[in-house]
């Protein structure tokens, strides 16, 4: 059996459905409950629910084989993992923005970045040599500026309605993201059948192709 | 950070002695190299970018010393110095603590760790490197992994053929082979653009012997050809000692370390949720030494070893 972790939130619909599409079905009514750990029909999977920044903990430590999960998840946990697929579900861009568009070009000394994403906003600073500090939050990122703690933020950015409604705009693009496959390195070896069978299945369903 | 007490103690010191006697039934001599040298050493012999990841400090002349992150670059350079006028092949191996900083976030990420590893120095082709590969079996069976383990092999030529190939500068080198590591078939097919269909596929050539008719079918460069045969050659072998269920051929192994000249090798054991050893071919690195001869070897990790059969035990 192959244990996939699930990144709970806006990714759990989208990957459930592909995966349906891919011929691996869940009990609908056994999703809407709060179970945690579910198996498909075929009992050939099953699947656990967690906090998207901990898919790729279980399984770089190989306690889930694969996960589904946001590349800006990825890029922030810098774990070590196989991608093998791109999901294309879930798409979204991580950028910058700020209350004032020309806060960068204007501002003289350290500016301030709030985000849930440190690692990816160190690293695009960072590489831009741009003297910057982070300000590490965990949610309602868009608040920050308007309160003044901080010129910008490195947030997740689906339609922009959420930044419009807080008198943000995107300032610069750091990435795209969409939801990936990702397989511990491990198990990509030693469980080589049933990882290779469940990646052409959603490589299948990707194209349209009806499931084996 | 880690104790073991008692029967933990007891069983990683019968892992331990397990391999240390495989190794000397096959005449590997134990070698006992120093924890703390110069930097400039490891330096030399793991290459910049894995040396680093030592923990270093300066002795009282202000010269920079470093906690042995490897035990490979001090064998290779004793081989190389004190012992240049003994007859080929050395056979040497050895149980050690290796320190290295590790991101926190990984798996594998303890600053320390006792590896258990051997090196066939001043013997190049083909049973060489079946000589580490049987040890490596062997090892494992005699800790009655026999059933549980995987030991997948490469041949860096072949990666570095298709780089050759590509005509990449250096970081498109690195993040070709990236992107191999990591198997991101679509990003590849992106990054080398209309090369890109057919390179894609080496992110997917894991397997028996049938990966290298497939490799053969996408890729006709001669040096990345010689890896193919060589590692037909081995997988020949492989098969005739009955071993090829314990074995896989992963083209898509393409190693961190800028060292490795042949032979890469991966070991996996069900119950462990990282790879519990590696090792290969590294020609060049006696060379760094005043003295270049072909060199394989592998290392496995003791607490990582300790700790699949310790659960095994418990479970049984």
């Amino acid at each position: 059996m192959i244990t996939i972790a699930i990144a709970k939130g806006r990714m759990q619909d989208d990957a459930l459905s592909l995966l349906a599409r891919a011929g691996i079905r869940l009990d609908a009514d056994q999703v809407n409950s709060r179970r945690l750990a579910l198996e498909d029909e075929s009992g050939e999977y099953r699947f656990i629910f967690v906090k998207p920044a901990d898919v790729p903990v279980y399984v770089e430590h190989g306690i889930a084989d694969c996960g589904v999960v946001g590349r800006d998840v990825l890029l922030e946990s810098e774990a070590d993992l196989l991608l093998p697929l791109d999901l294309g579900i879930a798409r979204c861009r991580i950028v910058v923005a700020a209350a004032d568009p020309d806060v960068m070009t204007r501002a003289v000394g350290m500016l301030r970045v709030a985000t849930k994403y440190s690692q990816i906003a160190a690293a695009h600073f960072g590489a831009r040599g741009m003297p910057v500090e982070i300000i590490s939050l965990s949610g309602s990122v868009e608040l920050a500026p308007a309160l003044g703690l901080s010129d910008l933020i490195v947030d997740l950015v689906e339609t922009g309605r959420t930044l419009r409604e807080n008198g943000l705009t995107v300032v610069d693009e750091i990435a795209e993201s969409t939801g990936r496959l990702v397989v511990n390195r491990a198990s990509y070896q030693l469980k080589a059948e049933a990882v290779a069978r469940l990646v052409n299945a959603l490589r299948s369903a990707l194209n349209g192709e009806e499931p084996a | 950070m880690r104790y073991y007490i008692g029967a933990e103690a007891r069983l990683r010191r019968t892992i331990e002695d397990a391999a240390m006697s495989v190794f000397e039934s096959w005449s590997y001599e134990e070698v006992i190299t120093p924890s703390v040298d110069y930097y400039d050493l490891f330096e030399q012999g793991m290459g910049p970018a894995e040396a680093q990841r030592g923990f270093r400090f300066t002795d009282s002349d202000g010269r920079l010393l470093a906690l042995r992150p490897d035990v490979t670059s001090s064998v290779a350079r004793v081989a190389a110095t004190l012992l240049a006028d003994r007859p080929r092949p050395l056979r040497f191996c050895y149980a050690a603590p290796v320190f290295r900083q590790q991101p926190q976030s990984h798996a594998e990420w303890r600053r320390e760790n006792t590896q258990l590893g051997c090196e066939l120095i001043g013997a190049g082709g083909k049973q060489a490197d079946l000589e580490v590969l049987r040890l490596a079996a062997e090892i494992l069976t005699r800790l009655n992994l026999q059933s549980s383990y995987c030991i997948t092999i490469n041949n860096v030529e072949f990666f570095n053929g298709v780089a050759a190939e590509l005509n990449l500068d250096r970081p498109a080198r690195e993040q070709f082979r990236r992107l191999i590591d990591t198997r991101e078939a679509a990003e590849l097919e992106r990054f080398l653009k209309h090369d890109g269909r057919a390179f894609s596929q080496l992110t997917q050539l894991t397997g028996k012997r049938d990966v290298i008719q497939a490799a053969r079918r996408l890729i006709d460069n001669a040096r990345s050809v010689a890896a193919l045969d060589s590692l037909e050659e081995l997988w020949t072998e492989i098969e005739s000692l009955g071993l090829q269920n314990s074995f896989e051929i992963d083209l898509g192994d393409v190693p961190n370390l800028d060292y490795y000249t042949g032979l890469s090798l991966k070991i996996f054991v069900h119950g462990a949720g990282a790879s519990v050893g590696r090792g290969g071919r590294y020609d060049g690195l006696t060379g760094n030494f005043g003295r270049a001869e072909p060199a394989v070897g592998f290392v496995l990790n003791l607490d990582a070893l300790t700790e699949v059969v310790g659960r095994r035990a418990a479970k049984e």
